[in-house]
């Protein structure tokens, strides 16, 4: 993880270096036709600014060097000298002693050479001939000199397009390597298979360094946030103070990009909503300021963003008060949620609708779409929150988009990836363990009630249809256990039927291109559970391209998520 | 909504730190120009609030780029940027127009307060 002193130290050093190069051709030119304004021009610009760079960096021996050779540049200039004589030749050294600076910076040794070749450039600028006190350079200088000269910057900047496009053919070769994996082990021939094997080591080496690449300090997108929390306080008459962590924690760019909306809609309800007044909060025995932060940390292979206040608080009462009204659920229902269950509700499209409110902290407004942004990734949106204590917002993201871990599963011939993050366990099931309640199939996990359906009704099911009332007839006779993956969404969990697991893959998703990324393929689903209780599923076809007999079966698998 | 800058300085290193000063205070940086070609262009297209403008550039000097940009936009405001040395075309510039000057190597406290009075519309040698 780079700080950001190294950074600078290396942008300097490939910026400075790049100038050596220019000011040793400028030099020649120079010396070639002393006439030639151009070359001057650019060797007193190119001084002048290593001058103030390598000041910046607190380099004083080459700053001094880079001041007085652009003064001496400039008296060449307004024609008080001619570049002739001894001029020439410390001017050359001079150059070149600068150059061994500006590499000195990498290896961190002191040149030492400063010295001498500063009282010359003095005795020069006052018009004064220069001591001979440098000894004929050593064979080994000598060597050096020749081969740097073809030294380029070390480093390069590249349009962050080039490296999406970078990705995209890394998602390609990923897709046939796959294929070229299962195809050897299908023929059985040794030496192609050890070859596949190792286009798997490669590749995979290759998708992880280009995903490298791509990624940023979270500082990028955090650092802008001191502003938008002032702009919102004095707004709002707030007072806040904000605390920023783990700027260095590495993200892929355009999961950045991605979510950069959805942070400051919560940073700004945070701030809006979760914030009491000073007054109100004198009131309730806090300091007048709120505090507020922001952080990026890693947990495994995901970067968490999480935006804690020490505000007021969701009052669940009010939640559950508003989800009854709004008609998402019965007053029974609602009686029953836990907690999480409770704030699961805010991040439901029809409870966000609603007017904005602010004896639940106006928490409402919008939040189903800043956790669509993040479902897009891939991601997850947690929530907690203590009354009169502050509330805490998660976001878990991946550290980069391109590879998601996926459970493969089987039904009907036809495999479905679902995303590991959205899967919480599997379970084989014999029939005695399935029930049937009120029309819907269930079973225990954990102590808890999870419902259970088909995926095939889910998958073949038109529209708005209504599941039919589920009964254990439906399921399958052949005595076997029943193959079931529970998944979790937003703090409810569901049962779906299926015919086999498959394994555990890394699967790289993409989304559909137009015109078919306006066909919603399973449209949305709802299945009424027990009357009192509506359900909203609704499925977004993804393609997965990395399956191996994806080509064999001829049509694309849908990437099945639940529900986004 | 945040001040929007534009940075126009013929180094990468001086433009990243100056970026990361802005940026890192709020301000939007909306473009960074490496020549007075690019800075006038930006100018026009990205009309930000505030430019901050090096003296040395390589086509123009920044003195050209200064008033090619009041041309334009006759109520733009410009800091100078400048290493000691300069004080000729700095004093120049301050009769075509800019609002101040920060001399290079700069601090970030000296950077902000410049700029930060400079949108302000105070000019820091009134």
């Amino acid at each position: 993880m780079k700080s950001r002193e190294q950074e600078y130290r290396e942008l300097f050093m490939a910026e400075a270096l790049e100038y050596y190069d220019a000011m040793s051709r400028h030099l020649s030119e120079l010396e070639r036709n002393p006439q030639d304004i151009a070359a001057l021009n650019e060797l007193f610009r190119l001084m002048h600014n290593l001058k103030a760079n390598a000041r910046a960096m607190g380099f004083v021996d080459m700053g001094e060097v880079a001041h007085k050779m652009e003064t001496l540049f400039g008296q060449i200039r307004s024609q008080e000298r001619a570049f002739t004589g001894a001029l020439v030749t410390l001017t050359f050294r001079a150059v070149d002693v600068l150059g061994t600076m500006i590499r000195a910076v990498g290896s961190g040794q002191d040149s030492g050479e400063a010295k001498g070749l500063l009282d010359n450039l003095d005795l020069l600028i006052k018009g004064e001939e220069p001591v001979e006190t440098q000894a004929a350079p050593t064979e080994e200088e000598v060597d050096s000199d020749a081969a740097r000269k073809l030294e380029l910057s070390d480093l390069v900047y590249i349009p962050v397009k080039k490296l999406d496009n970078l990705l995209n053919l890394v998602g390609e070769l990923v897709i046939d390597r796959d294929r070229i994996l299962t195809l050897a082990e299908e023929l059985g021939h040794s030496a192609l298979q050890a070859t596949a094997r190792h286009l798997f080591r490669i590749s995979d080496d290759l998708q992880y360094s280009v995903m490298d690449v791509r990624l940023v300090g979270a500082g990028v997108l955090l650092n802008k946030f001191p502003r938008v929390v002032r702009d919102v306080a004095a707004t709002e008459n707030k007072q806040v103070e904000l605390t920023l962590a783990g700027q260095d924690v590495q993200i892929d760019r355009n999961v950045l990009q991605l979510i950069t909306d959805a942070l400051l809609h919560i940073v700004r309800n945070a701030v809006s909503h979760g914030l009491e007044e000073p007054a109100a909060r004198q009131a309730a025995g806090k300091p007048a300021a709120g505090q507020l932060s922001i952080s990026a940390l890693t947990e495994r292979d995901d970067v968490l963003l999480q935006v804690q206040d020490d505000g007021r608080g969701i009052d669940t009462e009010a939640v559950r008060r508003k989800a009854v009204r709004k008609g998402l659920l019965s007053a029974e229902a609602a009686a029953q949620l836990d907690e999480q269950g409770v704030w699961a509700l805010l991040f439901e499209p029809g409870f966000s609708m609603a007017e904005q409110i602010t004896d639940i902290s106006g928490r409402g407004v919008g939040l189903d779409v800043v956790k669509l942004a993040i479902d897009s990734l891939g991601g997850q949106l947690r929530v907690n929150s203590e009354l009169g204590r502050g509330t805490t917002f998660t976001l878990v993201l991946p550290t980069s988009i391109a590879v998601k871990g996926a459970l493969l599963i089987e039904l009907e011939e036809r495999a479905y990836a679902v995303p590991l993050l959205h899967t919480d366990t599997v379970l084989a099931l014999a029939n005695d363990q399935i029930f049937a309640v009120g029309g819907l199939l269930m079973t225990r996990v954990q102590d808890e009630n999870v419902p259970i359906v088909p995926l095939r009704q889910l998958l073949y099911a038109e529209g708005d249809e209504q599941l039919p009332r589920a009964t254990r007839a439906d399921l399958p006779t052949d005595g076997g256990l029943h193959q079931v993956l529970i998944v979790s969404y937003n703090n409810r969990r569901l049962g779906l039927l299926i015919d086999r697991f498959l394994r555990q893959q890394n699967i790289v998703v993409k989304s559909l291109s137009k015109p078919l990324d306006t066909i919603d393929l399973f449209g949305a689903l709802r299945y009424w559970a027990t009357g009192s209780c509506a359900w909203c599923w609704t499925c977004r076809p993804l393609l997965v391209c990395s399956w191996p007999n994806v080509l064999d079966i001829g049509y694309f698998l849908p990437f099945f998520v639940l529900p986004c | 909504m945040n001040k929007r800058i534009l940075i126009v300085d013929d180094s990468f290193y001086m433009r990243t730190m100056l970026k990361n000063m802005l940026t890192d205070a709020g301000y939007d940086v909306v473009g960074e120009a490496a020549n007075g070609q690019q800075a006038l262009e930006m100018a026009v297209a990205t009309t930000p609030d505030l430019i901050t403008l090096d003296v040395i550039l390589p086509d123009n000097t920044g003195l050209d780029v200064l008033k090619g940009i009041r041309q334009q936009q006759p109520d733009a405001k410009v800091v100078m940027c400048s290493a000691v040395g300069q004080e000729t075309i700095v004093n120049e510039a301050i009769e075509n127009g800019a609002l101040a000057y920060i001399v290079k190597p700069f601090s970030e406290e000296r950077v902000l307060e410049i700029v930060g009075s400079a949108l302000q519309g105070d000019s820091s040698l009134a």
